[in-house]
């Protein structure tokens, strides 16, 4: 596997308040990436800036060898390099069949639009039964399984996920983690965050810990790694 | 047969105007989250373009769809210098307010330099007249009584049937998300703002054929709009259609049997009734979002 996204020295922030010092990673060379770590020390920012939503103080971003820093979010849509946002409430009003047209409207999904909901279809069959109901009359399970669905319409090369379980219960929880492996097994490489260390360290062979705007440990393959080691990460030093 | 003739045409010619003029302000609220206090300007401008266009010798059918395309352009021009740039402010609706209120004046001013105090009219749709019900109308009337709902029906589809107009729905709901399947956020917005001006100066046009033109003829459409939109709810745009229609018929009833002077008092008093009793609109329902 190469190296698919390279962040590299990234400044970031909102307005005058900067939140990401200096961080570098690195996705692609090991299969999934994990990012955990305290709430509130820029995680969803690292990636809000790398989908574009953000624009980068310095530093710089590259995806499959180009520089897409200074690109807007429709071209790195375009690049195929898809972000499903923390706690997306999507579009409330529009049907989940609207949903999935809309995740391919870029042009390099279109093609894929038939194939990508094929898929949809077989990795949330639940989704099926309610093609034409409204996001908004959605639980709180089905929504996130419908931001994932749609991001799959746009034909990820890679695909970040910002918490995808953050506020499930267990059942559905565990439901939304067997699509992910899903997802995952069919050929797309992911960058996921997430609070469950357990289903972070089955998903992602490698890890980074995120801590005050900026990477502070790297687990790499191979690097054996004890959930209370990682525990003792989170709570303090 | 008379009355009823008379109240039924009235308000299908009213609510014509109506309908066309409160759309284009409901899509731009619904889009963009902004309300357009230039849209009556946009009428205005519309009529005086077509009408240059007819002094140069065009005929008003081609004047029309011409003046239609420039007026879309003023739309989106306007957008992207006075509504654009103030986008993720806070306070952004009453900005847009006092920058379209501020477009819209300079714009009035610039007509009046340009085409001078002159009132103008411009030719008919059709030219003629006819009597239905024992009521005399002209066949401009009829026909801005049939092209609307069709104009209207199409923007429906459009919105409804389209990717495109699928995408203009969506940005309405959620920026961010917009951005994320790979909408041209900042492009939709110009659309909306874009196919408001053409509406407007569309119903310019027609009011132009029938009424004298004055660089000021835009604002009572404009409050008329308002209304509209207040009455229908400004969630979607069927129900600002049904309520222009409501409304029209409405005036229509009240200047026949109380006449013009008491009308636009007994239209507010049913609109203050109104809030008080469904303060999100008639045709309403809670939600934002084109449909
Ligand atoms: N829109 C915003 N405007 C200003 N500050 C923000 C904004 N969004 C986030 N922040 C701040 O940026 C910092 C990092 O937030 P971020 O959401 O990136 O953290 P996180 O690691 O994703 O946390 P969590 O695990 O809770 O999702 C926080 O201090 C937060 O208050
Ligand atoms: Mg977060």
């Amino acid at each position: 596997m190469s190296v698919i996204l390279t962040v590299e020295g990234l400044t970031a922030g909102y307005g005058r308040v900067t939140v990401l010092h200096d961080l570098s990673m690195e996705a692609g060379r090991f299969g999934n990436v994990g990012l955990f770590g305290p709430n509130g020390h820029g995680k969803s920012t690292l990636l809000r800036t790398v989908s574009g939503l953000l624009k980068a103080k310095s530093g710089s971003i590259t995806f499959d060898g180009e520089d897409i820093t200074r690109e807007s979010p429709r071209a790195i849509v375009g690049r195929g390099l898809i972000h499903v946002p923390q706690g997306n409430r999507l579009f409330p009003d529009l049907s989940i069949a609207d949903c999935m047209s809309l995740g391919a409207f870029s042009p390099r999904a279109r093609p894929h639009e038939a194939e990508n909901r094929e898929k949809v279809v077989k990795i949330f069959p639940k989704l099926a039964e309610r093609w034409r109901q409204r996001v908004r009359t959605l639980s709180g399970g089905e929504r996130q399984m419908v931001s994932i669905a749609t991001a799959l319409m746009s034909h990820p090369r890679l695909l970040i996920l910002d918490e995808p379980t953050l506020g499930l219960a267990p059942k559905i929880k565990d439901e939304l983690c067997a699509s992910v492996q899903e997802i995952s097994k069919g050929g797309v490489p992911l960058i996921v965050v997430e609070q469950d260390i357990e289903f972070l360290l089955e998903l992602c062979p490698q890890l980074y810990l995120v801590n005050h705007g900026t990477v502070e440990t790297e687990i790499k393959p191979g690097q054996s790694i004890e959930h209370s080691e990682i525990m003792s990460m989170y709570f303090g030093h | 047969m008379g009355a009823f003739a008379e109240i039924m045409f009235g308000g299908l010619f009213q609510g014509s105007l109506y309908a066309m003029m409160a759309v284009g302000l409901a899509l731009v609220w619904t889009t963009i989250g902004v309300f357009n206090f230039a849209h009556g300007v946009f009428m205005m401008l519309g009529a005086y373009v077509a009408w240059q266009f007819v002094s140069l010798g065009l005929p008003i059918a081609v004047a029309l769809p011409v003046a239609v395309v420039v007026m879309a352009g003023v739309g989106w021009i306007l957008q992207a210098s006075v509504v654009r740039p103030l986008i993720g402010r806070p306070n952004i609706v009453l900005v847009v307010v006092i920058t379209t209120l501020a477009a819209g004046s300079l714009i009035e001013n610039g007509v009046l330099t340009l085409w001078g105090p002159r009132s103008k009219q411009l030719p008919s749709l059709l030219e003629g007249n006819t009597v239905i019900g024992g009521v005399g109308v002209s066949l401009h009337q009829i026909a801005i009584i049939i092209i609307t709902p069709l104009i209207l029906a199409a923007l429906w589809a459009f919105l409804n049937h389209t990717r495109l107009g699928l995408a203009l729905r969506a940005v309405a709901q959620n920026e961010d998300a917009s951005q994320l399947v790979g909408l041209n956020v900042t492009a939709l917005y110009g659309l909306a703002f874009a196919i408001a001006a053409s509406l407007a100066g569309l119903a310019g046009i027609f009011m132009g054929g029938y009424r004298f033109m004055t660089p000021v003829m835009g604002s009572d459409p404009l409050l008329k709009a308002l209304i509209v939109v207040v009455f229908g709810g400004i969630s979607s745009i069927s129900g600002p259609i049904f309520a222009a229609y409501l409304i029209g018929f409405f005036e229509a009833a009240c200047s026949y049997y109380f006449g013009l002077y008491w009308t636009p008092a007994l239209l507010f008093a049913v609109l203050i009734l109104m809030l008080m009793v469904r303060p999100e609109g008639i045709f309403a329902n809670q939600s934002r979002g084109l449909a």
